[in-house]
């Protein structure tokens, strides 16, 4: 068998058996939200290996880009087109992922000491697979995107002193569009971009392994559940195969992003009814609701796109971002956590993510206000008023209801006695041994 | 049994697929057959998985959290009068002259807007043909840009034919023969302001619906745009075609920083 003979010659070369073996019987915890994580994974793995096809495939410059993804959405080429449709769907299932894992990793607690590198890292990843899919969604200069691009250049306008010298590093140039703004797009878009991901996929399981999994069962001192190998291996490939068959079976149902209706970009033409993809419609949502007025410091303008295209988003990114830390000050809770949380635990975790929730979800329904208001007969004025002021109460308010359905939970619970008291975390001490930590509240 | 069947479905999917790729099916066949490729490694290995009957409550002991207890590094002699903060202050040098290669890349502020337009120029179409004053009925628009600069997104307008009565009503000054013109680059966040609704005399922005009075300057009557779109005044030259008589009344597009007013 050839596989011993690699393994061998591998382990004589570099002693790689006492690793291989260490990680291959590594113990970890099983919960089906544990998967969660994996399938973004996966979408990633997809989004490279179609990705990398396609960089072969498409014409980047600004004048061929669109004729070339043509071709590509052209049922007459079935590779080319299963290989875009994979590739967008990939994507956009992708920040699903990691959005859904998020919230398994926030509601129940996993973020906390000592994980918080990872919890941020990971929030980072959030942030780039975005972006990364931003610059993708643009890349074939129709009509849609056109009008996207448009507008972020305009919200990158907007930021005070450094607005017009960022984006003219971006444009290569002071006028719009610039003469390297797609230049700048497909370099991010098929390098720094994943590229970086890579890099941080690599460092977020690395970290996973080193700090061992987070679990329910309520054993601090030991990490329970099963082997890597070959219990995971195998539950690994299902998840795999299940990914690719779920993308394959949604390319081959739904077209999506059907450029060939949507025509080239030109910058006089408006694109009418546009969807784009569903994680930047927050952001349009939030542009339309945002007021008209345009402030003044010193004569320079503070034009409206600024708060609601770069501080709302700024400030939620920062919240999340800093949450570990946040919720430490608000709890008092600084004690290392290797079990996890039932999400009714910690009420003021359970309120303020069911306000971001909220909130989200608010401001994509707001990027579809237009087609809202027509279908309710309502006057889309009034319409943008009412999200405006569900924007400013919803969150209390749903806040407050789930601290309140939280709080009833957990004495339920507490009275049944399914958290045991006895849980303690062991600190080491200076000298080197150990002592029992203060039981915290919880 | 079950895990041999469903490893035969994927060799199947994915020969198949290979199949249909290879003779150009349609991107459906292709579809299905990667389904069942994929589908049926999925299953296999779930199948697998289920029949193993492994323990789900193996123990493993994890570390004790908190810091270690600090091992001083070896005295070298140095360590201690190194001039910490001037080794610091050697870093942050660098990361100053590190701003200047990308400083380098912006270009001065001030964006350069080339809008094409100026007094007597005429208005074209996008076929670069001159617009005759009968061109319009009342209540139709069309897309114009300043002659020899068709496409230039700065220079787009859009030109405008409503009743001049009504225009001279609303004391409008940059009407001529019932036309008006307007920049069609929103002032909010730039996208072309395309759709007129002519019960109402309004402009319509299709990205996040600013409404403009069309009959008052394009003033801004409702939605996240900040100010009017810009004016371009309109006159007829000896040959019965449109010109402008000026640039822009106003700077065109969003705002920015470096705009003063
Ligand atoms: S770009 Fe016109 S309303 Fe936003």
């Amino acid at each position: 068998m050839i596989v011993p003979r690699v393994v061998r010659w591998l382990d004589d070369r570099l002693g790689t058996n006492a690793g291989a073996r260490y990680l291959l019987a590594k113990i970890y915890p099983d919960h089906w939200s544990f998967y969660l994580g994996e399938f973004a994974l996966y979408f990633f793995v997809t989004l490279v290996g179609t990705g990398i096809w396609l960089t072969f495939a498409f014409d980047p410059s600004p004048q061929g880009a669109y004729a070339s993804v043509l071709t590509l959405a052209d049922r007459a080429h079935p590779i080319g087109y299963m290989m875009r449709q994979i590739h967008h769907w990939s994507a956009v299932c992708f920040v699903a992922a990691i959005l859904v894992h998020m919230g398994r990793i926030f509601f129940t607690g996993a973020f906390r000491r000592p994980r918080e590198i990872n919890w941020m890292i990971g929030f980072s990843m959030l942030a780039l697979a975005s972006f990364t899919g931003f610059t993708g969604y643009s890349l074939p200069n129709d009509l849609l995107s056109g009008t996207g691009i448009r507008i972020s250049q305009s919200i990158a306008l907007s930021i005070p002193f450094v607005g017009t010298w960022a984006a003219s590093i971006f444009n290569g140039g002071d006028s719009y569009p610039g003469p390297l703004l797609f230049p700048h797009l497909y370099t991010l878009h098929v390098y720094y971009l994943p590229v970086t991901l890579g890099a941080l996929i690599g460092l977020h399981l690395t970290l996973l392994i080193y700090q061992k999994h987070t679990q329910f069962e309520r054993d601090p001192k030991h990490v329970v559940g099963r082997r890597f190998w070959p219990d995971y291996a195998l539950r690994t490939i299902a998840v795999f195969g299940a990914t690719l068959a779920a993308l394959a079976l949604l390319a081959t149902l739904i077209e999506i992003n059907p450029i060939e209706n949507f025509g080239p970009y030109q910058p006089w033409l408006a694109a009418n009814g546009s969807v784009p993809d569903w994680y930047t419609a927050f952001l349009e949502g939030a542009l339309r609701l945002g007021p008209a007025t345009e402030f003044h410091i010193f004569g320079h303008p503070i034009p409206p796109v600024f708060w609601p295209g770069l501080v709302l988003p700024t400030l939620t990114m920062g919240l999340l971002l800093l949450w570990p830390f946040i919720e430490k000050r608000l709890t008092g809770d600084g004690a290392a956590h290797d079990v996890l949380d039932v999400p009714t635990q910690v009420p003021l975790r359970v309120a303020v993510g069911a306000a971001l929730i909220f909130e989200g979800i608010l401001l994509t329904l707001a990027a579809a206000d237009d087609q809202t208001a027509m279908t309710l007969h309502l006057r889309l004025e009034s319409l943008v008023w009412w999200y405006r002021i569900l924007f400013a109460v919803g969150p209390l308010v749903v806040g407050w209801i789930a601290w309140r359905v939280a709080a009833e939970m957990r004495a339920r619970i507490v009275e049944s006695a399914v958290y045991p008291s006895d849980v303690t975390t062991l600190v080491r001490t200076e000298e080197g041994g150990f002592e029992e930590e203060e039981p915290q509240p919880a | 049994m079950r895990i041999a069947f469903f490893l035969v479905l994927t060799i199947v999917g994915a020969l198949g697929a290979t199949a249909a790729a290879a003779v150009g099916a349609p991107p459906a066949l292709l579809g299905v057959a990667l389904v069942v490729a994929f589908l049926g490694l999925a299953c296999a290995a779930g199948a697998a998985a289920v029949a193993l009957h492994a323990p789900d409550d193996l123990r493993e002991p994890r570390e004790p959290h908190g810091p270690t207890a600090p091992t001083p590094l070896p005295d070298d002699g140095i360590s201690r009068p190194a001039f910490g903060r001037l080794w610091l202050a050697a870093l942050g040098a660098f990361g100053v002259l590190g701003l200047v290669p990308l400083i380098s890349l912006a270009r001065k502020p001030g964006r350069r807007v080339i809008t094409g337009w100026r007094s007597g120029v005429r208005l074209v179409d996008e076929n670069n043909r001159p617009i005759a004053r009968d061109r319009l009925v009342d209540g139709s628009i069309e897309t114009v840009f300043p002659q020899g600069g068709v496409g230039l997104a700065e220079g787009s307008a859009v030109l405008i034919r409503v009743d001049a009565e009504l225009l001279r009503v609303a004391g409008e000054g940059g009407a001529a023969d019932g036309y008006v013109a307007f920049s069609k680059i929103c002032t909010h966040a730039g996208c072309p302001v395309a759709i007129y609704r002519h019960a109402s005399h309004e402009l319509y922005c299709p990205c996040h619906q600013s409404r403009f009075d069309v009959l008052h300057g394009a003033r801004n009557i409702s939605g996240p745009a900040p100010r009017p779109l810009p004016q371009l005044a309109l006159d007829v030259d000896a040959q019965g075609y449109l010109v402008a008589r000026g640039d822009f009344g106003a700077p065109v597009g969003p705002d920015d920083w470096d705009r003063f007013s």
